[in-house]
Parts: structure tokens; C-alpha cells; sequence
């Protein structure tokens, strides 16, 4: 049998790997959407198969670690909160293939507004997810516990978008569909931001033991 | 000294606990996910406000699964399939919780909805929570009776939900280009179909882990052994 040090680090990895994916996904899904780059969103929502592998590669390297080596307190924990995040970062690749499949629909249509609020949004975003893995990695509390606030800066973002883009759809309802779609793209951002926050509540469980978890009620705009 | 038969029994009653308080937990979520909707084609103030009140519960328990889980898998070193069951638990524990979330937020809609006249008769609505909330049902139903047909019986409705949320959206759309006074109506709606659609894919998570459990294959991303 394999040092279970040395399959945990493995484990540290194929996570580490799988966040970076995502990670650019999310960035190259949004920065279809502002460049209107068509080939850049197909190659999203390709990367998704690689996304989907490497969660049940995770799934199934933690399953394995669990029978083998039967490991317990700080051990069992961490194994855990790797199936949970792994489950966070797979659904924050189907959020960002939503918003490349939105972004291939408006790469014909003609501009309804420029994109300003949302890119700025996107990189909150990732910055998050960069963050909370990072503090994952070197199992730091305080780190994680600095991720949470900005999620209700996206929050405000995304208030912001909608309000702008019903006005815009009051005004033109022609613009109704392109615009349904763009406020579908802030939401698919907040929820990526939500599962950041997932993830940076895991992390502080896992280093200090204490559940920090349903502390703050999310309101869903959209 | 626990005797050997002892020990196991103590393991079972624990693994029979666990299914409790998943099933107290999917129980509350079922009932949410009906509230939520009759408070929107009933305009029942009173059900949303009750899927508010029940929410802190629904918290509650998850967390006290995932402890009771975490417990079980520390002082038990479950193998084979109860340690597969052990992490079921975990994973459906999240989708339920997330299914619980769906629903405030349907009701909260609901209750924006409550003083708006109807523009639409909610037949498609109607019809899509009716295939959701079963699709719920047999989804924990399949888990406590370890049935993989009933599971698959899950998977196959997910289509038929995503096909009505895809016309019932045509629909808000073109009420919307009509008459801009409809939009934030249509808005919230469109908004309706969209979460009762994420509770239906909660509900096929939960049928991809009933077969991962029975089958022993992960189903996930891979639609020939879905059948």
C-alpha cells in the first residue's frame, strides 16, 4: 500500500488542477461573452468533459483513501471536505459552460450595451475561487475567512446589472431575450461566488473545527 | 466487553439512524418544494411563509448529517458498501439542502407575486412542479428501497422537465415583448421554472448516487450507462 501522506498530497493536486480549470473557464466563458469570440466559448464547454472527469477521479481517489487507510479526525475531515469541494468546483463548471452557451446565442445578435459591470464581476469571482483554494491549500483560516465579504460586493454587482437591464428591457422590449440572457450571466456569477464561499467555509471547518456554515441568509435575484 | 454481534448491531442501528435523519430531512424539503409552488398558482401567502420558517431546520439538519456521517465514518471505518452508503448520505445531504434553498427562493418570488394580477394561467408550471415533486419522491424512495429501476425512472423525467421550462420560457418571453408591464412578472417567473428546474437535477444527483450505491458504477457524465 502507497504512504497515505503521499496519496493525500495527490489528492492536494488533482484538486489544485481541477480548481485552475474551472478557474479559466469561468474567465474565458465571460471574456467570450465581452469579445463576442465564439471559438473561445466552444472550448469551454469542451474543457467540461475534462471537468467531469477529474471530479469523479477525485470522488473516487477519496473513496479509496477512506477503505484503505480508514482515517480519522483531522484526516477524515479533509477527506470529506475534498468530496464537497469537489462538488463545488464541478458545478461551478456547468455555471461557466451556461454562460459560453449564452455567449455563443449574443455573438450574432447586434449590442445591446457595453459589458462593464459583468467583467468586473467575473474577476471578483475568480479572484474568490483563487483565493479559497489557496487557503485550502495552505489550510489557513484567516485567508478563507477574508473570501467571504466579497461575495456580498458581488451580491451588490449583480443587483446593479439587474436593475439596469430591466430598465433597458422596459424601455425596448425588443431586447428581452439578449437581455434575460445577460442577467442570467450575473446570476451563474453570483452562484459561482456563492460555492467560493462554500469552499472558504469548508476550510475553515477543516482548520478550525467549527462550522461556520448557514450564517448569512442568500437571497436569490435571479 | 462488546461482543462482536454487539458491535456490528451498534454499527446498523447507527446506519439505520443515519437514514432517518436523511429521510426527517427530505420529508421537510418535499413538503418546502410543494409549498413553494402552491404558494405561487395558489397565491397562499401562508405556505411561503411557512417554507421561511422551515428553512432553519432544513439548515439544522444538514449539519448534524454531515456530523452524524463524519462520526460514523471515524468511529465505525465503515468498508465496501456502507462506507459507499456513508458517503451517499453526504452528497445527497447537499443536494437536499440545495433543493431546500430552491424552494425559499420560490417563495419568496411567490410572495412578490402575491398582489400582481395572473398573466398567465400557471398551467406550465402546473405541470412542471407536478413531474418535479415526483421525480423528488422517487429519487428518496429509490434510496431507502436501494431500487435502481425506480432511480433510473429519475433520470429519464429530467429531459421532459428541461423541455417544459424551455417552452414555458417562450412563452414569458413573448408575454414580455408584448407589454413591458409584464416584465417583472415574467421575470420572476422565468425565475420559477429556472429553480424548480435545479431541484429536478437535485433529484437526478440523488438517482446517479442511488445507482452509484446499488450498482457499485458512477453513472455521472456518462449517458449510455445511465439505462
Amino acid at each position: 500500500m502507497r504512504h497515505f501522506a503521499v496519496e493525500l498530497e495527490e489528492l492536494n493536486q488533482a484538486l489544485l488542477e481541477m480548481g485552475a480549470l474551472v478557474e479559466s473557464t469561468i474567465h474565458c466563458s465571460v471574456q467570450a461573452l465581452v469579445d463576442r469570440d465564439e471559438r473561445m466559448a466552444r472550448r469551454v464547454i469542451e474543457d467540461e468533459t475534462r471537468v467531469n472527469q477529474m471530479e469523479l477521479d477525485v470522488d473516487s481517489r477519496v473513496t479509496r483513501l477512506l477503505a484503505l487507510n480508514q482515517p480519522v479526525a483531522g484526516d477524515l475531515r479533509l477527506l470529506i471536505i475534498a468530496l464537497k469541494i469537489n462538488t463545488d468546483l464541478e458545478r461551478m463548471g456547468d455555471l461557466a459552460v451556461n454562460i459560453a452557451e449564452r455567449a455563443i446565442s449574443l455573438s450574432k445578435a447586434p449590442i445591446v450595451k457595453p459589458l462593464i459591470d459583468t467583467p468586473r464581476m467575473a474577476s471578483l469571482v475568480e479572484d474568490m475561487l483563487h483565493r479559497s483554494l489557496d487557503a485550502f491549500v495552505k489550510r489557513d483560516a484567516d485567508l478563507a475567512a477574508k473570501v467571504l465579504p466579497a461575495d456580498d460586493e458581488v451580491d451588490s454587482l449583480r443587483d446593479r446589472i439587474y436593475s439596469e437591464l430591466l430598465e433597458l428591457m422596459q424601455h425596448s422590449p425588443n431586447v428581452v431575450p439578449h437581455a434575460i440572457h445577460l442577467m442570467f450571466v450575473a446570476r451563474n456569477l453570483e452562484r459561482i461566488a456563492d460555492h467560493t464561499t462554500n469552499i472558504a467555509e469548508d476550510v475553515i471547518f477543516l482548520v478550525r473545527g467549527v462550522d461556520v456554515r448557514h450564517h448569512h441568509v442568500a437571497g436569490d435575484k435571479f | 466487553m462488546q461482543t462482536g454481534a454487539k458491535i456490528l448491531r451498534h454499527f446498523e442501528q447507527e446506519l439505520e439512524q443515519l437514514k432517518g435523519k436523511l429521510l426527517e430531512m427530505s420529508a421537510l424539503v418535499e413538503a418546502a418544494v410543494q409549498r413553494s409552488v402552491s404558494a405561487v398558482t395558489q397565491k397562499d401567502r401562508s405556505a411561503a411563509e411557512q417554507v421561511f420558517r422551515d428553512e432553519a431546520r432544513v439548515n439544522q439538519l444538514e449539519m448534524e448529517i454531515d456530523e452524524f456521517a463524519i462520526n460514523l465514518l471515524a468511529t465505525q471505518q465503515p468498508l465496501a458498501a456502507d462506507l459507499r452508503l456513508v458517503v451517499a448520505a453526504l452528497k445527497i445531504n447537499t443536494d437536499l439542502e440545495r433543493m431546500g434553498d430552491l424552494s425559499v427562493s420560490i417563495a419568496q418570488r411567490a410572495v412578490s407575486l402575491l398582489s400582481e394580477p395572473v398573466i398567465q394561467p400557471m398551467v406550465d408550471i402546473r405541470h412542471m412542479s407536478a413531474l418535479v415533486e415526483s421525480m423528488v419522491r422517487k429519487s428518496m424512495d429509490a434510496f431507502v428501497a436501494h431500487d435502481a429501476d425506480m432511480a433510473r425512472s429519475v433520470l429519464a423525467s429530467d429531459d421532459a422537465v428541461d423541455s417544459l421550462r424551455t417552452a414555458s420560457y417562450h412563452e414569458l418571453v413573448s408575454f414580455m415583448e408584448k407589454d413591458p408591464h409584464n416584465i417583472p412578472q415574467a421575470l420572476d417567473l422565468i425565475g420559477i421554472t429556472r429553480s424548480l428546474e435545479r431541484i429536478a437535477d437535485h433529484s437526478t444527483n440523488i438517482a446517479e448516487d442511488v445507482l452509484f450505491l446499488v450498482k457499485g458504477v458512477d453513472v455521472r457524465h456518462h449517458a449510455e450507462a445511465r439505462r
